[in-house]
Parts: C-alpha cells; sequence; structure tokens
C-alpha cells in the first residue's frame, strides 16, 4: 500500500529530525509576524495543504486554505503552546517539507497519511503531535470562524431572547 | 513634594473621602454625593468610562487574535489570575496580573483582583441574595466569632433600596432563609432546572431550588432608563462591560449617578497609603495617597472616611495607618483587624446526565441566570459533625456538538451539521466558612510595593469543617441526583486554593464589643468614629450567600447614618 510506503519514508526521516539546520540559505518568511517560532513560506504553504485536507473545500462552503486556517494555526502555536510543542511542531513541517513526504501526494493519500500519524502511536512523536496540534486549531478556527458563526448561524452575539422549553425539531 | 499652601489644602479638602470604586465604594459615593456632600472618590487604577472603555463588548469570537484563550506568556507569567473562570481574553484587561501587584502567600491563597474604577464591579458573577437571621444569628447559636451587631430587621429596609436602584430579577420564594426583595421578573428556569425543581420539593421536604437572584434588568423601571440603563439582552457576555448597561455595575450606576449631583470628584491612579489621624482631635482627618504615575504623596482631607478598597486591602490601609494612638494600625485596639479572615468554599460540583421524556425540550437563546439551592443544612438547628453549611447552584444545559473523529468531508460535515447533546446538568458548592484567630493577613516588614507600601502577607486556609462540608455537599447532591434519576453521577472537587471564590471577607469585622471587634453597628470604627469599613472586609461570618449585595446594603445604611451623625455634630 502507498500509504505504508509514506510512512515508512516517514520513519526513516523522523531519527534525523532535530538534526536538520534550521534554515538552508535564507527561504521567504511565513506571511504572518511571529514571536516564538520560525516558519517559512514553503512550510506555510504545506500546513495550509495539511489544513485543507482536514477541512476541504466543498459544495458552496469554503475549506481551511481560503479561511486562513493554517495562518490561525501557525498563531496558536506561536502564542498558546509550550515550547517543547513549537519545537516538535516546527521539526515536523521542516521534515515534511524537506522530504516532501505529504506535498507529493495525491489528495486521497494525504487523507490517509493524516489519519495514520493520528492513529499510530509508533510514527514519530514529532510528527504526531504537529498533526494532532494542526486539526485542533483548524477545528477551532472553524467553530470559530465568521462562516460557522455568522453564515451558518451557529452563534448569536445578541440573542434577546431565552425559551428553556423550545421544542426540538424532528422529534 | 506636598504643596502646603493654604489654597491648596481647600482644593484637597473635601466633606468626604470613599477609598476604591467598587461595588461597595460605588455606593457610598452615590449615597453621600446624594445627601449633598462633597465626595472624594479615590480609585487606584485607571479610569473606565461606561461603554467607552468596554474595548471588547461588540467583539464576535473570530474577531480575537486567540478566539479568547489567553495566550500562554500571560498564563504562565499569571498562574494566580488564569485559574479564575472570567480570566480570558476578552476580559483580561480587567484584571490584576500576578506580577503587578505581588503578595506573600503564606499559605496557598489566590487573590483575584481588578484594579480600575468599577472594581470588580465590571466583572462579578452578578448574584444578589439577601441574608437572613438564620445568618446573622449564626455565629451566636453556634459559638464561632463573635454575634453579629445586627439582625435582618437593621438591614432589610436597604436591601429595598439598593435592589430598587440596581435592578435584581428575582421569584417571590417565600423563603424564610433567603427573603424576598424586591424583584424585577426572573429568568425563568428551563425544563429540566423545572424538572429538579419538582424533584426536589416532591423528595426533599425543606430543600428548594429557586431561579437565581441576580442584577440584571429583565424589565427596566423608571429608575433604571434614568440611569441610562437598558434591557438585559441575554449576551452572557457581562464581564467584557455591558453596552446596555443590563447588569449592575459601579461604572453604569452609582458612579455617573453620583457625577450627576455635581458633588463628587473621581480621582483614578490614586493609591492609598494610609487614613491620617490626628491625636489632638482624636479623628481622622483624611487620607495620605501616591499618585500612581507620578509617585507624588498628595494628601486629602475630608470630615469622614469610607473604605471600600475591597476586603483584603481595607485591611491593608488599616494596617498601614499607624500613629502613637494606634500603633497596630487604625481602629485595633483589640487586635483584632487583619484576623477572621474567612472565605465561600466554592471546592466541589456534582454533573450528571438527565434522560426522559424532556429530551423532546432543548433551549433557544441564552439566559445569565440559572437554578440556586438555599442552603438546608443545619438550618434550624446544628445536626451535622460541621458547622453551617452550603447553598448551590444548580445548571441545566443541552448544547450543540460535533463528532470531530474523522477529517475531511465527513469532519466538514459534522461541523457544518451539528448534533444536539443530551441533557446535562452541574451542580456546585457555595459553602460557609468559619472566621478564625489564626487566618490572618499581616504587612510584611521589608517587602513594599512599586509605591513604597508594605506588602501583604495572606495566611487563610482550608480546615476540617470544609473538607467535612465537602464531603456532606458531594454525598447530597450525589443522592438528590440519583432521587431525580439522573445518570452518570459525578462528583469532583476544584482544584485551588482558597480566594478563587473571589469572597474573601472579615478582618475588619463588626460586633457589640469593641475588645473583640473593630466596627459597630454601623460599620463604624469604635476607636475612631468617623471611618466607616463597608466592603467585604466589615463581614463578622460569610454565610453562603453572594456577598455584594449586603455589602451595597450596608454601604448605604451607612451613609446615611454617617451623614445624620454629621449633621448632628456627632462626628
Amino acid at each position: 500500500m502507498k500509504r505504508r510506503t509514506a510512512i515508512k519514508n516517514m520513519m526513516i526521516f523522523a531519527g534525523g529530525i532535530y538534526l536538520l539546520p534550521s534554515c538552508s540559505g535564507d527561504p521567504a518568511k511565513a506571511s504572518i509576524e511571529l514571536t516564538n517560532i520560525d516558519v517559512s513560506s514553503g512550510q506555510e504553504s504545506l500546513l495550509a495543504e495539511i489544513a485543507e485536507t482536514i477541512i476541504p473545500r466543498t459544495n458552496g462552503a469554503p475549506g481551511a486554505k481560503e479561511m486562513n486556517l493554517h495562518l490561525f494555526t501557525m498563531k496558536m502555536v506561536d502564542d498558546c503552546h509550550s515550547g517543547d510543542e513549537q519545537q516538535k511542531f516546527v521539526a515536523a513541517l521542516r521534515v515534511m517539507e524537506k522530504e516532501k513526504l505529504f506535498i507529493g501526494l495525491e489528495s486521497a493519500q494525504r487523507k490517509e497519511f493524516i489519519e495514520e500519524l493520528l492513529e499510530d502511536k509508533k510514527a514519530p512523536e514529532e510528527l504526531r503531535i504537529m498533526m494532532k496540534i494542526t486539526k485542533q486549531r483548524v477545528i477551532q478556527g472553524f467553530t470559530n470562524s465568521k462562516f460557522a458563526m455568522t453564515d451558518l448561524k451557529q452563534y448569536e452575539l445578541v440573542p434577546g431572547r431565552y425559551n428553556g422549553y423550545f421544542p426540538v425539531e424532528n422529534v | 513634594m506636598p504643596n502646603l499652601n493654604t489654597d491648596s489644602i481647600k482644593d484637597r479638602t473635601f466633606d468626604a473621602i470613599v477609598i476604591g470604586s467598587g461595588i461597595s465604594g460605588g455606593w457610598s459615593a452615590k449615597e453621600l454625593t446624594e445627601r449633598g456632600l462633597k465626595t472624594l472618590l479615590l480609585e487606584r487604577g485607571r479610569d473606565v468610562q461606561h461603554i467607552r472603555d468596554y474595548p471588547t463588548t461588540s467583539k464576535m469570537p473570530y474577531e480575537f487574535d486567540h478566539r479568547m484563550e489567553v495566550p500562554l506568556a500571560i498564563k504562565e507569567e499569571a498562574p494566580i489570575v488564569s485559574k479564575c473562570y472570567a480570566f480570558r481574553e476578552d476580559t483580561m484587561h480587567f484584571f490584576v496580573k500576578d506580577k503587578e501587584h505581588p503578595y506573600i502567600q503564606e499559605k496557598p491563597f489566590d487573590w483575584i483582583r481588578g484594579y480600575q474604577v468599577g472594581g470588580k464591579s465590571l466583572t462579578w458573577a452578578r448574584q444578589t441574595q439577601r441574608w437572613s437571621d438564620f445568618d446573622f444569628e449564626g455565629p451566636k447559636r453556634d459559638g464561632f466569632a463573635v454575634d453579629w451587631p445586627i439582625r435582618y430587621d437593621d438591614l432589610a429596609p436597604w436591601y429595598s433600596h439598593v435592589e430598587k436602584f440596581a435592578g435584581i430579577v428575582g421569584n417571590r420564594d417565600g423563603l424564610p432563609e433567603l427573603p424576598d426583595g424586591e424583584f424585577l421578573p426572573a429568568f425563568p428556569l428551563n425544563a429540566v432546572e423545572d424538572y429538579f425543581r419538582e424533584q426536589v420539593k416532591l423528595k426533599y421536604p425543606g430543600r428548594h431550588v429557586i431561579s437565581t437572584r441576580m442584577a440584571h434588568l429583565s424589565q427596566p423601571q423608571p429608575i433604571h432608563l434614568e440611569q441610562g440603563r437598558g434591557q438585559c439582552q441575554m449576551r452572557t457576555l457581562c464581564q467584557r462591560g455591558c453596552p446596555y448597561g443590563g447588569y449592575f455595575s459601579s461604572n453604569a450606576s452609582t458612579i455617573p449617578w453620583a457625577q450627576k449631583t455635581g458633588n463628587l470628584t473621581l480621582r483614578p491612579f490614586s493609591v492609598v497609603h494610609s487614613i491620617l489621624y490626628d491625636e489632638q482631635k482624636g479623628r481622622a482627618t483624611g487620607v495620605k495617597v501616591i499618585d500612581t504615575n507620578s509617585k507624588e504623596e498628595i494628601e486629602f482631607f475630608a470630615k469622614i472616611i469610607f473604605v471600600n478598597a475591597s476586603a483584603i486591602n481595607t485591611n491593608l490601609i488599616l494596617l498601614n495607618s499607624q500613629s502613637n494612638r494606634f500603633p497596630e494600625g487604625l481602629g485595633n485596639d483589640s487586635g483584632v483587624l487583619g484576623r477572621y479572615i474567612a472565605f465561600h468554599h466554592y471546592g466541589g460540583e456534582v454533573k450528571a446526565r438527565y434522560e426522559g421524556p424532556l429530551d423532546k425540550y432543548r433551549t433557544d437563546g441564552r439566559k445569565p441566570g440559572y437554578g440556586y439551592v438555599p442552603r438546608f443544612r443545619n438550618l434550624h438547628k446544628q445536626e451535622m459533625n460541621f458547622l453551617r453549611g452550603y447553598a448551590a447552584g444548580f445548571v441545566a444545559s443541552r448544547n450543540f456538538y460535533s463528532d470531530t473523529g474523522d477529517i475531511g468531508e465527513p469532519l466538514k460535515e459534522n461541523l457544518v451539521h451539528r448534533k444536539l447533546s443530551p441533557w446535562n446538568v452541574n451542580s456546585f458548592m457555595m459553602g460557609e466558612t468559619i472566621p478564625k484567630k489564626e487566618s490572618q493577613v499581616t504587612l510584611d516588614k521589608e517587602m513594599k510595593d512599586d509605591w513604597g507600601i508594605p506588602q501583604l502577607r495572606i495566611s487563610v486556609d482550608f480546615d476540617e469543617n470544609d473538607r467535612r462540608m465537602l464531603e456532606d455537599y458531594f454525598e447530597q447532591y450525589s443522592e438528590m441526583f440519583s432521587a431525580a434519576g439522573f445518570k452518570d453521577i459525578m462528583a469532583s472537587k476544584r482544584e485551588g486554593a482558597p480566594g478563587l471564590d473571589i469572597h474573601e471577607m472579615g478582618g475588619v469585622r463588626m460586633g457589640h464589643d469593641p475588645k473583640t471587634s473593630m466596627l459597630n453597628k454601623w460599620n463604624q470604627i469604635h476607636a475612631c468614629k468617623n471611618v466607616f469599613v463597608t466592603d467585604g472586609a466589615c463581614m463578622t461570618s460569610t454565610s453562603t450567600q453572594n456577598p455584594s449585595l449586603t455589602y451595597m446594603a450596608f454601604s448605604a445604611r451607612a451613609a446615611d447614618y454617617a451623614v445624620k451623625e454629621m449633621k448632628k455634630g456627632n462626628i
């Protein structure tokens, strides 16, 4: 199975994650200002693809990339996660970018790749943690987005009412 | 250097000084200015003007960089305030960060503070229940602390007075242990809250589930409109400051009201170092203030002084007001100043799930209130292996949620089309604690804050009585939930030290006897009659009710008395 190959590749390179130089040459920076983590423009694009795989564009509804949920994920990792998680997050992005572990896959394989990482406790820790954080933050970004809250009417700033006996629809 | 010419002294002289602009100080200022007294209202923090200074009030969650989560760097730098349930990205500008104002914890104490005009009245939980004589008679009946020098009848008209102005929702429940007040229509209980109310009524005579009494305008009256306040819009974003003035705060209500009289001078950035005492005159003459920006020392003078700095800081100011006459702190002949501190014990919760015919209902919209179960333990007589008892909140809720197991299109589908959760029920304990001599605050002999004021040492802890009470709460609510047919009942302790309930009280307690208390029945210092303490520091015991309403009533009552005494020439 191709999925197995991808994971196997990951395992091979995982051991060398921390040995990779933090930057080779002077790659373009991320599009948002970050204080604690160093993410290149290429890694940002990679994260956008991962986010889009988690929440893809569907009929009439924007996907994670369009909603900038990858940028939100970077912002949250930068400001709300521990130094240890930040390091692992960045290290994982770096190895995935360098070894084209994700970007070279077809869209169906991408999904399998992420699922495998989230389920397989033997997968490299950095990759598992990065994927767990990314999934959590992408979902948070989606449910707290203007699209979900306003367009889908999932949140009202000023309800102005309360009914404690509201009939449940379709019961 | 203070300017000592006469004009300057005149400019710095008022009829009354109120220290602190939070919930009690706002009331003191309102009542004093309404009675014609030129009043200086001192606030150690910055100004917060109603609406203008509520920067987050109308923001959607997605307009916050971190979707209302507090960034890690702030949490790590301020671990104490970060434990507070109300400290979020949208509210954190109304809370003191640990580092800004350090104190010494002899025992762990989570001191939650709000240093700004309006104090914690901006961020409070807005629960307002009256005390009854079951509470005021507690210390005497059960033999702890000292007897309260007042009873319910002394305070009842003042409860009415403040309730009418503040706007309190509630039902007339007819419970002697929780006297009815001047109520606006209550927020209704929902289907499962009502169900629990009926179950408890049926199966537990003497126990009651009522709708919370809260400082919200469910139906504003002319007096509220006159304050510029409008109807509560059920946003439940109260701690950001309410643009409608839908809940009571000093900022929306008492301070602008006092300003309208033309008698108020509000001075932010003014931390009080000490109260000045004149040995010849045998009275307090004013206060020494440090301007927190310029660090300049300024003295202000007045005939009467109200101390409303919040319970623990009021203790600090009095302890630091030392003179030949009062070397151990102003009015402290008895040695009780700073002692007998107590708090509310919010140490546990019991959760469960409802399953049954009411599943055909959910809720729509939001409401600030929920259910409230007044104290039933040891109410009429001592009956348990612990003193006093606990009230509890009761919340039933049903939320939308999404299954987030998948990724890709199925995940998105789940996020877009959410599921309705079962009814979850939750109760949380609000226990009375016993004030003890060893529960105290003192001044550190060396450490000072940025303004040269000694740092406080806090030594307050839970005790065996609290532990027994918590066990009983767990047992009783697990049993009551079980009797109501709730499933998956789970009791859990809440982590955190005393203080996190934000109901610290005492240290400057009221009592009959100057040998064992600081204040008389008018909240007046026994040994220095022109100084009044009407915030949480005055509390002889804590009972279980959220305390702010009682501080408001004390403030209004004491202000009325002080002005009458002034006019008689007694102070």
